[in-house]
């Protein structure tokens, strides 16, 4: 049986740059289909959520929305988004299933600083490790998606993690466990591309022209993916339209960094080189 | 015999320059920490990695007051001069020990002032961006990933000062670093380095 567990990348390791796919390969690629179109809204997803992972349950106040949370936390690590859309003169839902999408390339991982406290795996999922997270929070501004939430109490940094222990015995994720429609599938991630087309397909032959599969090449695609059926309207559930994994910003910071360390070395050897070369000055010492 | 002393940097001078100097060198080290991960054990020098994270920007924040300080001490010397402009525009001679086709600096030379000015640019970029990077819960994520771009440049240029700094400071020009300690310099020393400033402590 091919190693479920094999590591990709590592954050703040050589590995974040090259990861190490050359090593360990042939173990299953998963990703997670999410088909808005039968999603109920029932979120059985969040409570199995909580469950499996033993979240903190958190008080919630009705504030005119289907929504259960109004956001995220460091302790509700899903959140079905109902955004309330007019398309014509009907109101739609806009659902989106708010969680990590376990990018193929994580943001999140190359803004981390802290060694081993973000670990990708070789079948797709993005795990945050707290015992090495420092709580800095460059991994919340490297998110394209605002998915981690810093814990105030803890000082670390939380988000979904595919449910990986579940994962790594053989079993699917418990969002897709529960949910009693199937809108949230489960498998290898060819195989639910494949399944994708035929919804995109299907939909498409429904009367929704604009239906897309989101799996987003500007962050090397996702683990978690979705078939919506207004692709023209990403932003409507909350999906951002061209997503990078890594900005103009911090790419520039990484050459400045490459460049940086050279020129501080430079300037040591530029302070010796002219001191070998004039010496000190000194006062003449008879005055 | 021991030569005639004159008094370079008050007491409060000295202390304002220690502390701007030392949580300076904190700061660079658990910074280079946080940006390359080979120097990652940086850290274990303010007790690992997630103390370094609070206390960085803790650090950061006695290092903005006391540049403040130095700022307020310092400024009213700073100003570039006439002959200060003669002064950079004879920089390689400077820079070659090639003391007689140097024109004499005052207090401080106009490199020195430069240093100043650039210092204290530096430094509010430290503290504008640093304050954004330890509160990130209250702006926009694609602006602080600017913030991080600016504050490591800062950090890169500050780190290059200080190499100049200390270097001219200690081996280039013997008897300067006192002046830091004891706040003391000869009269010999200021007349090689700063006839100007010589000048007019003896005539007073």
């Amino acid at each position: 049986m091919p190693d479920t567990l094999a590591i990709k990348r590592i954050s703040a390791s050589p590995s974040a740059l090259i990861p190490l796919e050359s090593l360990r390969s042939g173990g299953p690629v998963y990703s997670k289909l999410v088909d808005i179109s039968k999603c109920i809204g029932c979120k059985g997803c969040e409570v199995a959520c909580k469950e499996w992972n033993d979240l903190k349950v958190e008080q919630t106040s009705n504030f005119g929305s289907m929504q259960s949370h109004k956001d995220l936390s460091s302790n509700t690590w899903l959140l079905m988004r109902f955004n309330e859309v007019e398309i014509g003169d009907d109101l739609s839902w806009m659902i989106k299933k708010d969680a990590c999408l376990h990018c193929e390339e994580p943001g999140c991982l190359f803004a981390c600083p802290a060694p081993g406290a973000i670990v990708q795996y070789q079948n797709g999922i993005v795990d945050f490790n707290q015992d090495q997270c420092i709580g800095c929070q460059n991994c919340v501004s490297g998110c394209p998606f605002d998915i981690p939430r810093f814990d105030k109490e803890t000082k670390t940094v939380a988000k979904c993690n595919m449910c990986i222990d579940r994962v790594e015995v053989g079993l699917e994720p418990a969002c897709v466990k529960t949910c009693p429609t199937n809108a949230i599938q489960w498998g290898i991630k060819d195989d639910m591309l494949a399944l994708a087309e035929k919804k995109v397909e299907t939909m498409k032959r429904r009367g929704y022209e604009h239906a897309a599969l989101y799996n987003p090449g500007g962050v090397g695609g996702t683990h978690m993916m979705y078939v919506v059926p207004h692709g023209d309207r990403l932003e409507d559930y909350s999906l951002p339209a061209h997503p990078v994994a890594s900005p103009a910003p911090l790419g520039g910071l990484n050459v400045l960094r490459r460049v940086g360390s050279y020129l501080l070395g430079f300037g040591v050897l530029s302070a010796l080189a002219h001191f070998l070369a004039v010496g000190p000055m000194s006062p003449e010492e008879d005055s | 015999m021991s030569q005639p002393l004159l008094l370079r940097f008050t007491f409060l001078h000295r202390v304002v320059h220690w502390v701007v100097g030392m949580t300076f060198v904190v700061l660079l080290l658990t910074g280079l920490a946080f940006s390359y991960p080979s120097l990652f054990w940086l850290t274990t020098l303010l007790g690992g990695g997630p103390a370094a994270r609070v206390l960085h920007p803790q650090i950061g924040a006695v290092f903005g007051v006391g540049l403040l300080v130095m700022f307020v001490l310092w400024v009213r010397d700073m100003f570039l001069d006439a002959p200060d402009r003669q002064w950079l525009g004879a920089i390689k001679h400077y820079a070659a020990h090639e003391h007689d086709k140097v024109p004499p600096a005052g207090k401080y030379n106009a490199g020195q002032k430069l240093f100043f000015w650039l210092q204290s640019l530096l430094g509010v970029l430290f503290v504008a961006t640093g304050l954004l990077l330890w509160f990130p819960e209250s702006f926009g994520s694609g602006l602080l990933n600017t913030m991080r771009l600016l504050h490591f440049a800062a950090a890169l240029a500050g780190g290059l000062l200080l190499i100049l700094h200390v270097y001219l400071g200690t081996v280039a020009y013997p008897g300067t670093a006192r002046g830091m300690i004891d706040g003391k310099v000869t009269t010999a020393w200021a007349r090689l380095h700063h006839p100007r400033w010589s000048g007019e402590r003896v005539e007073r």
